[in-house]
C-alpha cells in the first residue's frame, strides 16, 4: 500500500493506493494552525479498517514552511554575511538582522582577504546579547571554498554554543551568492518549527505501528526522507503545486509534451511537462519576492477561478479575482466563470435556471443579452488563460543560453497535449485544448491528483560537481564532499562525470534513492582550459547530474 | 528608471584555437563573478538573450570575400546579433542603456573583408550603428573606442561619414598592434576632423586617461551632439593584460564610464582573462547601472602603486588642445576641399590580416559632392597565405546619400558587371535602397542578399 497526502490551502486530501488502483480517498479541511493533526486525521480515515504495518510509503506534501514564510512567523535568525568585493554591501540586507564582515574569495576558491576574528566576535556577542538563537552565515564564493564559512561557525560554537548554524554552501553551491544566503537564511528560520513537526508525525506514526518509510515531497517534485528534511526543511515550500503536476504525470504516463492546468476557485495554476517531466524554474524558487536556490517547478499562476465573479459593466464584460462563494449553479450568490461556461456550452449544470438569471442580470448591466455576455467572458477567459501559457512556453525557448551551439539551434516549444485538475477544469479545458490546438484529459481521478502526486512521486537528487585540476581539488554542493584529484593530468571530463555519479551514489543510498540510480542524468558537462603564457596549465570543469523527478517503479498507472 | 540592459554572450563553445587568447576560457571568471554577484536577478539589471544577425545586416557594413559565409561564422553572426538585440531594447526605450558582453570581438574588422585581422572577422559596433540608422533613423552617433589598441576597422568603416565622430584612446601605435591612430589620421575630406585618434603613452595610468577624457573627449561629445553614443568596450588598457603595457584599474573603468555615460557599449578586447576581465566587466555594469562602485576592486588593488608621470599629462594637454582645433575647423575644411575638389578624392592603402596572413591592397574613391557624403569605390585585392589572390570591386552608397551620386554609383556598378573589369566579385551596397548584391564573374551571376 502507498499513501499520499497532500495538504492544501482550504482541504487535505488523502489517496491510498493498493496495486496500482486507488482504493480509498479521504479529503478533511485544512487546519492550518495545526497541519500536523490535519494530515493524522486524513491518515487514520485511510487507514480504517487496515493494517498500518502493510503501507509500504507514505508521502507528505505540505504547506507548512510555505506558510511560515508566507505570514513570516519563523524564528527569529540572524544573517552573517562576508560579501567581499563587488556590490555594497547595502544590496545585501536581506534580513533585519544581517551582519557584514570583511573579507574575500574569489572565483577560484582563493582567499584574498582573511575575515578578522574580532570582528567575528563581535558579531556573535551582538546576536548573543539580542537573544537570537539562530544564525545563518554566508560568503560570496563559498561554493569554491568553504573554510571562511567553516571558520565563522567554529567561532560561533565556541562563543555561543547555544546557537544553531545554517551554513550557505551546505543548502546550495551553484553560482548567485545572494540566492544562497536567502536559502541559508529561510533554511533557519523554518528549522524550529518544521522539527517540531517532524517530530510529532514521527511519534504518532510510531504510535500506530507505521514503519515504512515517510517521504515528504518537495518544490521540485521529488521525494526526500522526513528525517532529512530536517536539515533543509525549506526545500518543502510550494509542494502543492509540485503534487499537482506530479498528479498529472502519474495520470498521463506519457513522454509529451503538455499543460498541466489546475483549475482551483479563484486561482489557476499551469506548469509544463516537457517529454512527461516537469519542468523547472530556471530562478529557483521565489518566496516573499527574493530568489533561492530552491528548485522548483516553473510555475504561473493567474488570479481566475471557476469561482471567480463576472460582471457587466456599461457594455464591457469583466472576469474580477474575486470570489462571493461557490458558482451560482451550486447556489452561490452572484454569476461567476463556472455559470458562464456552462451557460455558453449549454451544460445543465446544478441549478441551471438560478445560474441563467445571475447571467442574465449581469448582462443587463453590460448592455448585453446573456448569450453574447456568456460568450464574451468565455472569450475574455480564455484569452487570458492562453497568452499566460504562450508566455510560458516563450519563456522557455529563451532561456539563458551561452554557447553558439544553443543560439543557432534554438528549440520550439510544441504542445501535444493539455492536463485539466481542479473543480472547474471539466468546464474550462476542453475550451482551452481547442484555442490551442490540442487534445485535452480531465481524468476521472482528477480531483485526487495532488494526492495521488505525491503518493507515486520518486526521490529527487541534484549533484553539482566543480572541479579544478590546476588546484587539484573538487567540491560537492552537498554535506560538504570534496576531495582531491590525484592524477590532474588524467582527469578529464570522464572522470569529472565519474567522480560526480559516485558523490550521487553515496548520496541516494541514504536517501532510498539507489534503485533511480540507472536513471541518472548529466544536466550539465562543461570544461575549459586554463591557458597561461601559451601553454595549459590545468583544467576547470562543472558537472552537474540528477535523478529527475519521476514515479516510483512500483507505480504502473491507473485506468483512464 | 529603466533597467540597463545586459547581454552576456560568451561563446563558451568557440575558439581561434585552443590556447589563443581568444579562447572558450575568456569570459570563463566573467560568468562567474556576474553570476555569484547575482547581477541579472537585480531590477537595475535586464538580461537579454542574443540572436544570428542575417547576412542583410553584416552586408550593410561588409564586403565580405568571397562571401558572407566564408567570412562570418555562426559564432560571428550570434555576436554581432547580440549587439542588435540590445540596439533594439535601447530603441525601443525598454532600458537606459545597455551593454553587450560579447565575443568574438570586431573593432579591427573593416569594410572590406578578406578574413580575420586583429581577432576580428565583421564589425559588431559598426553592423550595430547602421542598423539602427536603417531602422531608427539614428544619424548623428559617436563612436569612443576604449580598448588598448587602435579601432582601425571602425575609424576605416566611417573614414568617410561626417555623421559618426570616431575618437579612439589607445596605446600608441609605434608600440602596439596595429600600428596606427596617429593624431594626423582625421578622415577622408568630406569626413575631416570626425576622426579623432589619441595615441596614448605605455604605462599610462587612470589619472591619465580620465585626464584626456575630461580635457578632450567630453568637450568633443559635447559639441558634436550626437543622437547617440557608443563605447567600442575594450578591457586591456588594464594593469595585468597580457598583449599591451597599460596600467589602467577596474576602478578607473568604472569611472570612465560613469563620466561617459554610453547609451550603448559593445565588448571588444581584453586578455588578462582571470585578473582584469571579472573586475572591469563588474565595475561597467555597475557604473552604467548606477550602482555604486567604491566596493568593487581587484584583489591585488593598491590606489598607491601607479604614478602619472607629470610629463605624460603636459603631452595630454598638447594632444587636447590639437585635436579640439582640428575638430572645430572641420567644416572649413571640408567645404575647401570640396570646393577645390576634383571630382574624386582617391587614395591607396595596405591592409595586412595578421591572423590569417593575408596582404590586401586597395584603391579607394569617394565622389566629392556638395550636396551629400557620396558613395565609395573601392578596388581590393588580397594575396592570401598560400599565394592566391582574389580581387573585389565594391561600391558603397551610404544612407544620406543624394539620389543624383547614388543613380551614378548604381549605373557604375551595372557597367561594371556588364564589363567585369578584372575583379573576382562585384558588389553593391546600397544603404539608401537596403539592397545588396554579390556579382560573381566567374559563374556570371549576381545575388542579392536578405
Amino acid at each position: 500500500m502507498h499513501i499520499g497526502i497532500d495538504v492544501g490551502g482550504t482541504s487535505t486530501d488523502g489517496v491510498l493506493l493498493h496495486r496500482g488502483e486507488l482504493v480509498q480517498s479521504v479529503k478533511k479541511p485544512s487546519r492550518q494552525e495545526d497541519l500536523a493533526e490535519t494530515i493524522l486525521a486524513v491518515l487514520d480515515g485511510l487507514l480504517e479498517g487496515r493494517d498500518a504495518g502493510a503501507v509500504r510509503r507514505l508521502v507528505i506534501s505540505t504547506t507548512l514552511v510555505t506558510n511560515l514564510l508566507a505570514t513570516q512567523k519563523g524564528a527569529r535568525t540572524a544573517l552573517i554575511l562576508v560579501p567581499g568585493r563587488g556590490l555594497p554591501f547595502d544590496f545585501y540586507r536581506i534580513a533585519p538582522d544581517t551582519y557584514f564582515l570583511k573579507g574575500n574569495i574569489d572565483f577560484r576558491g582563493k582567499v584574498t582577504e582573511p575575515v578578522e576574528e574580532a570582528e567575528i566576535e563581535r558579531a556573535v556577542a551582538d546576536i548573543r546579547a539580542r537573544g537570537i538563537g539562530r544564525i545563518a552565515v554566508a560568503a560570496k564564493f563559498s561554493n569554491r571554498n568553504r573554510t571562511v564559512e567553516q571558520e565563522i561557525a567554529r567561532a560561533i560554537k565556541r562563543l555561543y554554543p547555544e546557537a544553531t548554524v545554517v551554513l550557505g554552501s551546505e543548502t546550495a553551491n551553484r553560482l548567485n551568492f545572494p540566492r544562497r544566503a536567502v536559502t541559508a537564511y529561510y533554511s533557519a528560520v523554518t528549522a524550529p518549527e518544521w522539527n517540531g513537526f517532524a517530530d510529532r508525525i514521527e511519534e504518532a506514526l510510531h504510535r500506530r505501528g507505521l514503519k515504512a518509510p515517510v517521504d515528504i515531497l518537495k518544490a521540485d517534485g521529488g521525494t526526500m526522507p522526513l528525517v532529512l528534511s530536517r536539515e533543509n526543511p525549506v526545500e518543502t515550500v510550494f509542494s502543492g503545486p509540485a503534487a499537482s503536476a506530479m498528479g498529472a504525470v502519474a495520470l498521463s504516463r506519457r513522454k509529451e509534451n503538455a499543460v498541466v492546468i489546475d483549475i482551483g476557485g479563484t486561482t489557476s495554476d499551469i506548469a509544463l511537462l516537457i517529454d512527461g517531466e516537469p519542468l523547472h524554474a530556471s530562478g529557483g524558487a521565489l518566496i516573499n519576492g527574493r530568489l533561492t536556490h530552491i528548485n522548483a517547478l516553473a510555475l504561473r499562476s493567474l488570479a481566475l477561478g471557476g469561482d471567480s465573479a463576472v460582471k457587466g459593466e456599461s457594455g464591457r464584460v469583466e472576469i474580477t479575482a474575486e470570489r462571493f462563494g461557490p458558482a451560482a449553479c451550486f447556489g452561490g450568490p452572484v454569476a461567476t466563470v463556472s455559470d458562464a461556461f456552462a451557460c455558453h456550452r449549454g451544460l445543465k449544470l446544478g441549478e441551471a435556471e438560478r445560474a441563467r438569471e445571475k447571467i442574465a442580470a449581469a448582462a443587463a448591466a453590460a448592455g448585453l443579452e446573456p448569450g453574447p455576455f456568456a460568450a464574451a467572458v468565455v472569450e475574455q477567459a480564455l484569452e487570458r488563460l492562453g497568452a499566460l501559457i504562450q508566455g510560458m512556453f516563450r519563456e522557455w525557448e529563451n532561456e539563458p543560453a551561452y554557447k553558439v551551439w544553443e543560439i543557432v539551434h534554438r528549440r520550439r516549444f510544441r504542445l501535444d497535449r493539455l492536463y485539466g485538475i481542479g473543480g472547474a477544469a471539466e468546464l474550462i479545458v476542453p475550451l482551452l485544448a481547442d484555442r490551442l490546438g490540442v487534445p485535452y484529459l480531465v481524468h476521472r481521478l482528477a480531483p485526487v491528483a495532488n494526492a495521488l502526486g505525491a503518493a507515486v512521486a520518486r526521490p529527487t537528487l541534484a549533484v553539482s560537481l566543480y572541479a579544478d585540476t590546476q588546484q587539484k581539488r573538487y567540491l560537492v554542493d552537498r554535506e560538504g564532499i570534496e576531495g582531491s584529484i590525484d592524477n590532474p593530468e588524467g582527469f578529464r571530463l570522464e572522470e569529472a562525470r565519474k567522480t560526480a555519479a559516485q558523490c550521487l551514489a553515496r548520496l541516494a543510498a541514504a536517501r532510498g534513492a539507489a534503485q533511480y540510480l540507472n536513471d541518472t542524468r548529466v544536466i550539465l558537462a562543461e570544461q575549459f582550459n586554463m591557458i597561461r603564457g601559451f601553454s595549459r596549465v590545468g583544467k576547470i570543469f562543472r558537472v552537474d547530474v540528477q535523478i529527475a523527478p519521476g514515479l516510483i517503479d512500483e507505480f504502473e498507472g491507473v485506468a483512464d | 528608471m529603466k533597467p540597463t540592459g545586459l547581454l552576456f554572450f560568451p561563446a563558451f563553445d568557440w575558439a581561434i584555437s585552443p590556447s589563443h587568447p581568444e579562447r572558450e576560457e575568456r569570459l570563463l571568471y566573467t560568468r562567474d563573478q556576474i553570476f555569484e554577484e547575482g547581477i541579472m536577478d537585480l531590477p537595475q539589471v535586464r538580461e537579454y538573450q542574443p540572436r544570428l544577425a542575417e547576412a542583410r545586416d553584416i552586408a550593410r557594413v561588409h564586403f565580405c570575400v568571397p562571401s558572407i559565409k566564408d567570412i562570418a561564422s555562426e559564432a560571428h553572426l550570434v555576436a554581432a546579433g547580440g549587439s542588435l538585440v540590445m540596439a533594439d531594447a535601447f530603441a525601443a526605450g525598454e532600458i537606459k542603456n545597455g551593454f553587450a558582453i560579447i565575443r568574438p570581438p570586431g573593432h579591427h574588422a573593416m569594410t572590406v573583408a578578406h578574413g580575420n585581422r586583429g581577432f576580428c572577422n565583421i564589425n559588431n559596433e559598426a553592423i550595430m550603428i547602421e542598423y539602427l540608422r536603417r531602422k531608427y533613423g539614428y544619424r548623428r552617433i559617436a563612436i569612443v573606442d576604449t580598448d588598448v589598441h587602435h579601432g582601425d576597422g571602425t575609424q576605416e568603416i566611417y573614414y568617410h561619414d561626417p555623421d559618426v565622430l570616431f575618437i579612439s584612446f589607445h596605446q600608441d601605435g609605434r608600440t602596439l598592434y596595429p600600428g596606427s591612430g596617429f593624431v594626423e589620421e582625421m578622415g577622408a575630406p568630406p569626413a575631416v576632423g570626425t576622426t579623432i585618434n589619441i595615441p596614448l603613452a605605455p604605462y599610462t595610468t587612470d589619472e591619465g586617461i580620465l585626464y584626456v577624457l575630461d580635457r578632450l573627449i567630453l568637450p568633443l561629445l559635447e559639441e558634436f551632439k550626437p543622437e547617440l553614443v557608443v563605447n567600442s568596450a575594450g578591457q586591456d588598457n588594464h594593469y595585468s593584460d597580457p598583449l599591451a603595457n597599460m596600467r589602467f584599474t577596474a576602478t578607473g573603468y568604472a569611472e570612465l564610464n560613469r563620466r561617459l555615460a554610453p547609451d550603448l557599449a559593445v565588448l571588444e578586447g581584453g586578455y588578462s582573462v582571470e585578473t582584469a576581465l571579472p573586475y572591469i566587466n563588474l565595475a561597467l555594469i555597475m557604473a552604467m547601472a548606477g550602482i555604486d562602485s567604491s566596493n568593487m576592486r581587484e584583489p591585488d588593488y593598491d590606489p598607491a602603486a601607479f604614478k602619472e608621470d607629470p610629463g605624460n599629462l603636459a603631452r595630454l594637454d598638447r594632444i587636447a588642445a590639437l585635436q579640439l582645433e582640428n575638430f572645430r575647423r572641420r567644416e572649413d575644411e571640408r567645404a575647401a576641399a570640396i570646393k577645390k575638389g576634383p571630382p574624386f578624392y582617391s587614395t591607396t592603402r595596405q591592409i595586412y590580416y595578421d591572423t590569417d596572413h593575408i596582404r590586401e591592397s586597395q584603391q579607394i574613391k569617394q565622389r566629392l559632392c556638395p550636396n551629400c557624403c557620396s558613395y565609395r569605390v573601392i578596388a581590393s585585392a588580397a594575396v592570401h597565405a598560400y599565394g592566391q589572390i582574389s580581387r573585389a570591386l565594391c561600391f558603397s552608397i551610404p544612407l544620406y546619400c543624394c539620389s543624383a551620386c547614388r543613380e551614378e554609383a548604381r549605373d557604375a556598378y551595372r557597367q561594371a558587371v556588364q564589363e567585369g573589369g578584372g575583379a573576382d566579385y562585384i558588389y553593391l551596397q546600397d544603404r539608401a535602397a537596403d539592397d545588396y548584391r554579390r556579382f560573381d564573374s566567374r559563374g556570371d551571376t549576381e545575388e542579392t542578399i536578405n
